[in-house]
C-alpha cells in the first residue's frame, strides 16, 4: 500500500472509531453502513463501468435473510450476516446475468425494474416478509458480549465493516480489478486480448451484491427490523447519489457522500419543509458542476493550493 | 441537532410568552410536580413531506403545541415544575429513519415521550425503541393493531383509532342498514389486509355476507381500479367496501363514480377516510358514502370550539389525527400532574386504568393489559355541499359506536406484556 | 369466466396501455434525439394533469381546449429546462443525462406537492364523454373508449410525422448521424429542442387525458416511470413502432394477466420484460444499443 493510502487509512479509522461519540450512535451506524453500501455500488460503477440503479435488491435481500435468520435461529449476528451476503450473492448472478445482456443506460433500467419486482414480490410474500409491518423484533446477539444498545452494535460490526471495506478494496487493487476496469474502458479491446468479459462483468456484479449484502445485513440487525423500504427504488437511488456525489471510481468517494447526504437529510427536515427540493437541486448541481465528484474535486483543489504554494 | 434544539427552545420560549399573558388558573397539584430532568421535553415524530403530510405532519406538531399553551394557561407557567419543550422530526415513512430519530430523541435530547408516528412499520420500529429505553410512546395515526398486540409493551399507547374499531363501527351499521351482500376491495399490504379481516369478520357477526373480498396491487402502480370496479358491476353486491386509503382510496371513488356502481344500486363504505381526502375527492363526488371515524370537528359544540382555535391558527379544519395529537398531549401533561414526576413508571401507573372525557375522547378508559385508549366511535356519512354550513362541513353524524364495540376484544389481543 | 367480461377487461388494459405507449413514445423519441433517458418523464405526465387541472380551476378552461393547451404550456417549460440544463449533458455519458433527471424528478415533485399538498385535486370527466356505453353485461366508460382512440389516433400522427415527413427524416438523420447531418449545414442543435419538446407534450397530453380518471396528484408519475422504463426495454428503444406496440400489448396483457391472478398484477411486466431479455436483449422491436 502507498503511503497516501495508509494515512487516509489511519484517517478513515480513527473518523469511525469516533463517530458514535459526535453523533448520536444510531445516526453513526446508519452512516458507516450506507458508506459500505455506496462503495460496493461505486465497485461496479466506478470500476466496471455498470451503473446498476437497483443494488437495493442486494442490500434489502441481504437485509431480510440476515433478520430472519438472527430471529428465528438466534444466530449471533457475524453468523446472521454470512446468510445474508449469501443470499445477496444469490440474487445478484441471476439478475446480473440478465442485466449485463445490455449496457449503459439499459443496464441500469434493467436492474432497477428487477429490484422493483423483489420489492413487489416481498410485499406480496407477506408469511415470510411480513409485508409493510416487516420483520420486527430482530435480535442482536453476539455470545458473550451485550450488543443490545446502538452504541455497541455499532462498535461490534465495525470490524465487519471493515472487512468489507477491505475486500473491496483488494478487489480493486488486484488483477481481476484491472482487467474489470479495461473493460470498462473498451470491452472490444479486452475481449480481443481474450478475455472473457461477461464472464468478469457478472463476477463483479455478484462481489459488488455480496458485499451490498453484508451492508444490508448489519443494518437490519443495527436497527431490529427489516422493512419494505430496503428493497424500494428510491433506496438504490439514495446509494447512487452517494456515489456520485463522492466521486465515482474513487472507491472512499461512497463513504463521503455517504456522510454528507444522511447528515443533510437528518438536519434537513428541522431547516426546510421540503427536503426532496433541496435533495433534487443537489444532485442537479453536482451532475452540472462537480461531475467528478467531492473527494477528486477537492482533491483537485488541495492540488491546485500547493500547486499556487509552491509556484508563488 | 443544535438548530432542532435552537427552533424547540424558541418555540418554548414563545409558548411561555404566550402561556404568561394568559390568566393562569386552576389549582396547583397536591404535591409540586418534580421533572426528571428539570424539564419536559415532548417529541412528535410523523411524516411531514409525505403522504401523511396533510392529515398529520406539521399540523400535528402545532396541535401538540397549542396544548402545551393551553395547558399552561390553565394551571400557570409553572404547571410541571419546569419548561416544556416541543421537539419534532420527519420520518419521511421510513422506519428506520423513525427508529433512529426516536433513539435520538429519548438519549440526546431527553424526551420523556413521543406522538403520532404515522405508517405501521414506523410504529412498530419506536414501540421497540420506546420499550428498550422505557420511555413513553403514544402512537395516534397508525392503524396496526399489532401496536396492542405482538409488538405491544409497558411503554407504548395506542391512542386515536386502529383497524378493529374501524370495522366494528361501519361493518356493523352498514350491513344492518344499508344492505348484507358486500364485496370487498382492500389494497394488498398489512394494514388492508387487517382491514379486510376485521371487515369481513364483523359484516358476518352482524348477520351479512362477504360475497368475494379482492386485493389490489399495493403499492399502486398505475392508479387503475378498473379491473376491480368491473368485477364489482358484475358480481352486483349490496355494498362495496373499500379499504383503501390515501390517493388510492381518491382514484378508487373516482373511478366508482365513473362506471356509475351508485346508479347500479351498490352501495360505497369506506374503511378509512380522512377530511383531506374529501377535500381531495370533491365532496359531492363522495356525497353518501360511510365511514367509521373517532371525531368530526363539527360533531357538538366542545369539539368545534377546539376546531374553531384550530382554523385560526392553521387555516385548515382538524382531522381527527390533529385533534387527537391534542388530546394526547393534554392527557400526558395531567398525568404526570398527578404523578408528580415524568418519570415513566410512575406516569404510566397513572395511564393504566384511567377513565376520562375530553373534547376528542368520549367515555375513555385506558386499559391496563394492553395500553389501547378505549373510547366511543361514530358512524360518519359524507354530505353534500348544498348540506354544508361552511367550507371543510363535511360530514354528519349517524350515531354512536360505543367504546366496548368499537374496542378489539383483550382475549384477542396477545399482548404480553 | 366468460368471454364478454374478458373482453371488457382487455379494454381496461388497453386504457393502460394507452398511457405506456405515448409515456415510451415520448421516450423514446427523446432518447434517440437526444440520447438522454428521461427520468423526468413520469413528472412531466404529472405536470400535465396539473396543467389542466389549473386551467379549470383558475382560467376556467375546460378539458378540450386544455388538451392542446396543457401540453403546449408544459413543453414550454421543457424547452427552459433543456436550454438551461439537459444541454449541458448531451456529449457525456448517458448516466449523466439519468442523473440530471432523476434529480430534477425529485425536484419537481417535491415542489409541487409543497404548492398543492400530497392529497391530490379533483378534476371532472367532461360532459361530453361521461355517458356509458353498455358492453354487454356492464355498463363502460365512454371517457375510457375516447382514450383508447384519441391515443391510437396521436401515435399514429407521430408515426406518420416521424416516418413520412421531411421534419421526421430529419429528425432521423440528426438521430443516426448527427455529426455528418451538422456537416451538411443542417441546424440539427435546433431540432433538439422541438424534438425534446414534442416528447414532452406528449407526456403531458398523456397527464391530460388521466386527470380525469386518477388522483391529480404530485406523485401520481412517480411508479408509472420505473414501470415505462420496462416497457421501453421490452419494446426497444429507439424504436417508435415498438414503444407504441409494446405499450398497448403489455397494457393488454398485464390486466388479463391481472384477471387469471391478481397477486401478479405488479409482477407481469417485470417478469416480461425478463423473458424478453432472456430471449431477445435487444427488445422485441428493438433496433440499437445504447453505448
Amino acid at each position: 500500500m502507498r503511503r497516501r493510502d495508509l494515512a487516509f487509512l489511519a484517517l478513515g479509522i480513527v473518523v469511525a472509531l469516533a463517530l458514535p461519540r459526535v453523533l448520536y450512535s444510531a445516526l453513526a451506524l446508519r452512516i458507516l453502513l450506507w458508506a459500505l453500501f455506496a462503495v460496493s455500488v461505486d465497485l461496479l460503477l466506478g470500476y466496471g463501468g455498470m451503473l446498476s440503479f437497483g443494488h437495493a435488491a442486494f442490500w434489502g435481500g441481504g437485509g431480510y435473510a440476515a433478520a430472519l435468520l438472527a430471529k428465528t435461529f438466534e444466530l449471533p449476528f457475524p453468523l446472521a450476516a454470512l446468510g445474508g451476503i449469501a443470499c445477496a450473492m444469490l440474487l445478484a448472478a441471476p439478475i446480473g446475468y440478465l442485466a449485463i445482456r445490455r449496457r449503459g443506460i439499459y443496464l441500469a433500467m434493467v436492474t432497477l425494474a428487477f429490484a422493483q419486482m423483489l420489492f413487489y414480490v416481498a410485499n406480496e410474500w407477506r408469511g415470510l416478509t411480513g409485508g409493510e409491518n416487516g420483520v420486527q423484533g430482530v435480535p442482536k446477539i453476539l455470545p458473550g458480549l451485550s450488543v443490545g444498545r446502538t452504541a455497541d452494535f455499532y462498535y461490534a460490526a465495525l470490524p465487519l465493516v471493515l472487512v468489507g471495506l477491505f475486500v473491496a478494496y483488494r478487489i480493486v487493487h488486484s488483477p481481476f480489478g484491472h482487467v474489470l476496469v479495461s473493460i470498462r474502458d473498451n470491452e472490444a479491446r479486452a475481449q480481443a486480448l481474450g478475455y472473457p468479459t461477461q464472464r468478469y462483468k457478472l463476477i463483479a456484479f455478484v462481489l459488488s451484491g455480496g458485499i451490498a449484502g453484508l451492508a444490508g445485513s448489519l443494518y437490519a440487525i443495527g436497527n431490529s427490523f427489516a422493512s419494505l423500504d430496503l428493497l424500494h427504488w428510491t433506496t438504490s437511488g439514495s446509494a447512487v447519489l452517494m456515489t456520485v456525489l463522492g466521486g465515482m471510481g474513487t472507491l472512499w468517494g461512497g463513504a463521503v457522500g455517504a456522510a454528507i447526504v444522511l447528515l443533510l437529510e437528518d438536519s434537513l427536515s428541522s431547516v426546510t419543509e421540503a427536503p426532496g427540493v433541496v435533495t433534487g437541486a443537489i444532485l442537479i448541481a453536482i451532475v452540472l458542476g462537480f461531475r467528478r465528484g467531492l473527494l477528486p474535486e477537492a482533491g483537485r483543489a488541495i492540488e491546485w493550493v500547493a500547486l499556487r504554494r509552491r509556484g508563488g | 441537532m443544535k438548530r432542532v434544539i435552537a427552533l424547540a427552545m424558541v418555540a418554548a420560549v414563545m409558548a411561555a410568552a404566550c402561556g404568561a399573558a394568559a390568566p393562569s388558573g386552576g389549582g396547583a397539584p397536591a404535591t409540586a410536580v418534580k421533572l426528571t430532568s428539570g424539564k419536559l421535553v415532548m417529541g412528535v415524530i410523523n411524516d411531514q413531506s409525505g403522504v401523511y403530510a396533510d392529515l398529520s405532519g406539521k399540523n400535528a406538531v402545532e396541535a401538540v403545541k397549542m396544548a402545551v399553551e393551553d395547558f399552561k394557561a390553565k394551571y400557570g407557567d409553572n404547571a410541571l415544575g419546569g419548561q416544556i419543550e416541543v421537539i419534532t422530526a420527519d420520518h419521511q415513512n421510513k422506519p428506520d429513519v423513525a427508529s433512529s430519530k426516536a433513539q435520538e430523541f429519548y438519549e440526546r435530547n431527553n424526551a420523556s415521550v413521543i406522538f403520532d408516528v404515522p405508517t405501521s412499520s414506523a410504529a412498530l420500529a419506536i414501540a421497540k425503541v420506546a420499550g428498550d429505553q422505557k420511555r413513553l410512546y403514544i402512537n395516534i395515526t397508525a392503524a396496526t393493531t399489532d401496536l396492542t398486540g405482538a409488538s405491544c409493551n409497558k411503554y407504548t399507547f395506542h391512542y386515536a383509532y386502529d383497524t378493529y374499531m374501524l370495522a366494528a363501527g361501519t361493518g356493523k351499521w352498514v350491513t344492518e342498514n344499508l344492505g348484507k351482500q358486500w364485496y370487498i376491495i382492500y389494497p394488498n399490504y398489512a394494514f388492508g389486509q387487517d382491514m379486510e379481516k376485521s371487515f369481513r369478520s364483523a359484516v358476518t357477526k352482524f348477520g351479512g355476507n362477504v360475497i368475494q373480498s379482492d386485493g389490489s396491487p399495493f403499492p399502486n402502480q398505475t392508479g387503475d381500479f378498473s379491473q376491480l370496479l368491473l368485477k364489482a358491476g358484475q358480481l352486483k353486491p349490496q355494498v362495496l367496501g373499500a379499504m383503501q386509503a390515501g390517493g388510492d382510496l381518491v382514484n378508487v371513488v373516482k373511478q366508482y363514480n365513473e362506471f356509475k356502481l351508485k346508479d347500479q344500486g351498490i352501495k360505497l363504505a369506506i374503511g378509512l377516510l380522512f377530511d383531506t381526502d374529501i377535500t381531495a375527492i370533491g365532496q359531492d363526488n363522495m356525497a353518501g358514502v360511510v365511514y367509521t371515524t373517532p371525531w368530526v370537528w363539527s360533531m357538538d359544540d366542545q369539539a368545534k370550539s377546539f376546531a374553531d382555535k384550530f382554523l385560526k391558527r392553521t387555516g385548515i379544519r382538524p382531522t381527527f389525527a390533529h385533534a387527537a395529537n391534542y388530546s394526547a398531549a393534554w392527557q400526558y401533561m395531567e398525568a404526570i400532574r398527578r404523578a408528580g414526576t415524568d418519570d415513566a413508571d410512575a406516569v404510566v401507573k397513572q395511564l393504566e386504568g384511567y377513565k376520562f372525557n375530553d373534547f376528542f375522547i368520549r367515555n375513555g378508559q385506558i386499559r391496563a393489559e394492553d395500553h389501547w385508549v378505549m373510547h366511543d366511535a361514530l358512524l360518519a356519512q359524507v354530505k353534500p355541499s348544498s348540506e354544508a354550513k361552511e367550507k371543510f362541513d363535511y360530514s354528519k353524524v349517524l350515531g354512536t359506536i360505543p367504546a366496548d364495540t368499537a374496542s378489539r376484544p383483550l382475549a384477542d389481543a396477545n399482548c404480553k406484556k | 369466466m366468460d368471454l364478454g367480461y374478458l373482453s371488457v377487461q382487455l379494454f381496461n388494459g388497453l386504457v393502460n396501455g394507452a398511457f405506456y405507449a405515448l409515456l415510451s413514445l415520448g421516450l423514446a423519441i427523446i432518447f434517440g434525439v437526444l440520447g438522454v433517458v428521461n427520468f423526468a418523464h413520469g413528472a412531466v405526465y404529472m405536470l400535465g394533469a396539473f396543467a389542466a387541472y389549473l386551467l379549470l380551476q383558475q382560467v376556467g378552461i375546460g378539458f378540450w381546449p386544455a388538451l392542446l393547451l396543457a401540453p403546449l404550456g408544459v413543453a414550454l417549460l421543457g424547452v427552459i429546462v433543456e436550454r438551461l440544463l439537459l444541454r449541458r449533458v448531451y456529449g457525456l455519458d448517458p448516466l449523466y443525462g439519468f442523473l440530471l433527471t432523476y434529480g430534477l424528478t425529485l425536484f419537481i415533485q417535491d415542489a409541487m406537492r409543497l404548492r398543492f399538498g400530497i392529497q391530490g385535486q379533483p378534476y371532472p370527466t367532461p360532459t361530453e364523454l361521461s355517458a356509458s356505453v353498455s358492453l354487454g353485461v356492464v355498463g363502460y366508460p365512454v371517457y375510457r373508449l375516447f382514450v383508447i382512440a384519441f391515443s391510437i389516433a396521436m401515435c399514429a400522427a407521430v408515426w406518420f410525422l416521424i416516418e413520412r415527413t421531411r421534419l421526421g427524416m430529419v429528425v432521423r438523420a440528426a438521430t443516426e448521424r448527427g455529426e455528418l447531418t451538422r456537416a451538411l449545414g443542417i441546424d440539427v442543435d435546433r431540432w433538439v429542442t422541438a424534438v425534446f419538446a414534442f416528447g414532452i407534450a406528449l407526456a403531458a397530453l398523456a397527464g391530460v387525458l388521466a386527470a380525469p380518471m386518477r388522483n391529480v396528484a404530485p406523485l401520481m408519475g412517480s411508479e408509472l416511470i420505473i414501470l415505462t422504463f420496462a416497457v421501453v426495454v421490452i419494446g426497444g428503444m429507439g424504436s417508435i413502432v415498438g414503444a407504441v406496440a409494446a405499450g398497448f400489448l403489455i397494457g393488454a396483457l398485464a390486466s388479463l394477466g391481472a384477471v387469471w391472478s391478481p397477486a401478479l398484477e405488479n409482477v407481469i411486466v417485470f417478469a416480461l420484460m425478463a423473458v424478453v431479455l432472456l430471449v431477445r436483449p435487444a427488445g422485441l422491436f428493438g433496433a440499437r444499443e445504447a453505448t
